[in-house]
């Protein structure tokens, strides 16, 4: 035995296999390894659907959000905007002229004003101090207006 | 079917699926066994085939025509086997040779593994070998490659390959001798 072991040689070794597997093992390893490079194509047409379907719940304030916001915007963009009158470059004959066609007023408007009679309502209403109203007054000169 | 014509139709959608299985059943024996007496376990080694084919069909599109389509294969089946030898011995914190003796005690044991004594003390004595030089020795003592398709697939140069085989059949001699 000792000669043996001191003349072993591998090269003159039969080559042998010692290792066995399960029968049919063969047969079905290429089943099994199609059936995981079919799972590997499936998420390009699976996995996304299923994504979505997570994902719609969170989606759904989102657009809400947005339908808001952009009727809010829309709204405030096409609000017509008072029309910013240049009196200053009208002359007076054309403003006269416009209250003469425009300005009819009734006797109602001036029921209307005798409403607002007493001189404390009137300093509360439009809140200005009687001096203020006096030197807005002595500002005018009466003799420049013309009818 | 030659490797030219699967993988022509490997390249058409609708021939695509049935090309993959005829290359696998072309392949399957040759790379499991050449994983197998790297891990032993069959277990590991049908995980590691099924692996090595997965990548193989991901990866098979950009596979370069001027090379050859079995050692592209079995390089990537080595690539498998030496991640998950050195991944088990990170993962239990396993010097090489308690790796080593792990895989040997299974020898012993597993059902699945019998044969002369003689070529049982082969394996165990292989066990002892560095995995890269395992690897070498067993693709040319068992599947009889020849030392260029061996260079390609381990990118070495034919030299280090016959150095390195040369070395290990000695190593086997001795480890051997002395058991």
């Amino acid at each position: 035995m000792a000669d043996m072991k001191k003349e072993f040689e591998l090269e003159g070794m039969p080559r042998q296999n010692v290792y066995q597997v399960p029968d049919g093992y063969f047969d079905r390893l290429p089943m099994h390894i199609m059936e995981r490079t079919a799972a590997k194509q499936a998420p390009e047409s699976v996995l996304q659907p299923h994504l979505w379907k997570m994902m719609r719940p969170l989606f759904a304030p989102l657009v809400l959000l947005l339908v808001f916001a952009g009727v809010y915007f829309f709204n405030v963009a096409s609000e017509p905007q008072p029309p910013v009158a240049n009196f200053a470059s009208l002359h007076e004959a054309e403003i006269m002229d416009y209250l003469d066609d425009h300005a009819k007023l009734e006797t109602a408007d001036f029921a209307e004003l005798t409403s607002f009679a007493g001189p404390e309502l009137a300093a509360e209403f439009l809140n200005v101090s009687s001096i203020a109203a006096e030197e807005e007054l002595e500002y005018y000169r009466l003799d420049d207006l013309t009818y | 079917m030659e490797d030219k014509e699967l993988l022509e139709k490997f390249a058409q959608p609708e021939s695509r699926n049935l090309a993959f299985n005829q290359l696998v059943r072309k392949y399957q024996q040759k790379i499991y066994w050449h994983i197998r007496k790297m891990v032993i376990d069959h277990d590991d080694a049908d995980d590691l085939t099924q692996e090595v084919f997965v990548k193989v069909w991901k990866n098979l599109e950009n596979f370069r025509k001027d090379a050859q389509l079995y050692t592209w294969i079995y390089r990537i089946a080595t690539n498998e086997c030496l991640s998950f030898l050195s991944s088990k011995k990170r993962k239990f914190f396993l010097p090489i040779n308690d790796v080593a003796a792990e895989l040997a005690e299974k020898i012993d044991t597993s059902p699945d593994i019998s044969g002369d004594e003689i070529q049982l003390k082969l394996q165990k004595a292989l066990l002892r070998l560095p995995d890269k030089q395992r690897i070498v020795f067993n693709m040319k003592y068992y599947d009889d490659l020849k030392y260029e398709e061996i260079s390609e697939i381990l990118g070495t140069s034919v030299g280090a390959l016959k150095a390195s085989y040369h070395i290990a059949v000695k190593k086997i001699e001795e480890f051997i001798k002395q058991d």
